[in-house]
């Protein structure tokens, strides 16, 4: 992540709209990418990075100067990336009840699963996209450990989660793409 | 899989990153030499940081095009200011975050039967769960302004809308954070506790926007213990409920930061 230009902040946060344009341009590709590898698409990754910066813009003169930067933008991306979840519901049906946003959060994509992916393709195909199915919750986890190469002690505090819980979160998204695997080497067995 | 009890605490997985320490990896080195499951846990590993290594990443959107995006950007901020202003002249509440166009913003009401009906349990669960409270927790000190630190009534002229709306937050909120510690950790099942989960599901993003707003304003004891109250929605919220020891972690982090006295004392200041 690039490092966060103190004056520019400060700029930004007093108003002046250029700095504000300068710190997007700085940090929009981290949070791109961020958002693209949680949602799978272009569309719902820009509306994710959109809800990021406002939210950034909104929280300017909040932010703290003895905080971690980049721990404050991560945990940004990672709120929006679960409200994002969260507004369109499973398989994008509306969500119709309050009772109904946990469920959404640990709830895997409704997409076809390992079995009918490795009769399509190969199985790196299956854990891609298994990697998509993952509940929001433990799939910010993995991304942030895997792609932004994260330790587990930097995510919790990223998150403000504690690290056992990250841990926990991570062992239990490995724990579903085993069984993805698992269920896609059977499969493809059987194929052959 | 199996139940090897070095795989079901995800230390193996700590290990492939790289991230024990010296004596630890030495112990799960040995523990490998004896354990398959292990070692087909390391192999599966390895796969699917191939895959993740493989997977196409997107740092920009279709074409590398980046004008669309800012200003979309630009047009939204002014507008977002606007509603921003808006809602707090309006009224005393925490600026919620509305969504960009093309977006569902869904508005939650409750009925008027649904909210004697939560009244009328919150009541009932309050008082009975305040006495199991005080024979498991008899060393939480008493109930009062000095048990918050700096007090909430600094400020005793300052926004009292926002305190009591505070305080009423946290009377709904008390539910979740007592339901739970009066749960008793060691025969509770994860089905036992669902109903907590959920609602803690429900109440977090509204604390979270509580939380900012009390910075925003500087009323530090509020906001702080907003920020307690969230942590505890959010291990409640996103614990895997099948973990044994999740429970038991939760209650000690009720306790360790005395949330049900200090939501006591902000509620009462707010009143």
């Amino acid at each position: 992540m690039p490092a966060f230009d103190a004056g520019l902040l400060a700029r930004a946060a007093s108003g002046d709209a250029s700095a504000f344009q300068r710190l997007v341009e700085q940090h929009r590709s981290m949070v791109y990418r961020m958002a693209y590898q949680f949602a799978g698409n272009h569309h719902d990754a820009e509306d994710i990075a959109q809800e990021v910066f406002l939210k950034v813009y909104r929280s300017l003169d909040r932010f703290r100067q003895d905080s971690q930067l980049s721990s404050w933008l991560y945990r940004i991306v990672m709120n929006a990336c679960i409200d994002h979840r969260r507004r369109d519901g499973v398989a994008g049906a509306p969500i119709r009840g309050p009772e109904q946003e946990e469920r959404v959060l640990n709830t895997p994509e409704a997409s076809p699963g390992p079995e009918a992916r490795a009769y399509a393709g190969e199985l790196n195909e299956v854990l891609q996209c298994e990697i998509r199915r993952l509940p929001p919750g433990q799939r910010v986890v993995f991304l942030m450990r895997h792609y932004e190469g994260l330790k587990l002690s930097e995510i919790a505090r990223a998150l403000g989660l504690a690290e056992g819980t990250v841990k926990r979160q991570l062992h239990a998204a490995v724990h579903r793409l085993r069984r993805a695997l698992t269920v896609a080497r059977v499969t493809a067995g059987e194929r052959v | 899989m199996t139940h090897c009890a070095v795989m079901a605490s995800g230390t193996i997985e700590v290990y492939f990153y790289g991230e024990l320490p010296a004596d630890r990896r030495a112990q799960v080195d040995a523990h490998l030499a004896t354990c398959a499951d292990c070692r087909a846990l390391l192999e599966d590993l390895s796969e699917i940081r191939n895959v993740v290594d493989d997977r196409f990443a997107a740092f920009a959107p279709p074409g590398g095009d980046w004008s669309g995006f800012m200003a979309r950007l630009a047009r939204e901020i002014p507008a977002d200011a606007r509603r921003a202003r808006d809602n707090f002249a309006s009224d005393d509440l925490p600026h919620r975050p509305r969504f960009a166009a093309g977006t569902n913003v869904r508005h939650r009401r409750w009925s008027p039967a649904g909210l004697v009906a939560a009244a009328a349990l919150l009541s009932l669960v309050g008082t009975g769960v305040n006495l199991a409270m005080r024979s498991r927790f008899p060393s939480s000190p008493p109930v009062g302004a000095a048990s918050v630190p700096g007090g909430v009534r600094q400020r005793p002229d300052g926004e009292p809308g926002f305190a009591a709306l505070s305080g009423e937050h946290f009377g709904r909120s008390k539910l979740v954070v007592l339901g739970l510690a009066a749960k008793d950790s060691a025969r509770a099942t994860s089905a036992d506790w669902t109903y907590e989960r959920e609602l803690a599901g429900r109440l977090l993003s509204d604390t979270r926007l509580y939380r900012m707003a009390a910075e925003d304003r500087g009323l530090l004891s509020i906001a702080g213990v907003m920020r307690d109250l969230e942590l505890v929605l959010i291990q409640a919220s996103f614990t895997d409920a099948a973990d044994p020891e999740a429970l038991s972690r939760i209650q000690g982090l009720i306790r360790r930061r005395d949330l049900v006295a200090k939501m006591d004392v902000v509620a009462m200041a707010g009143s």
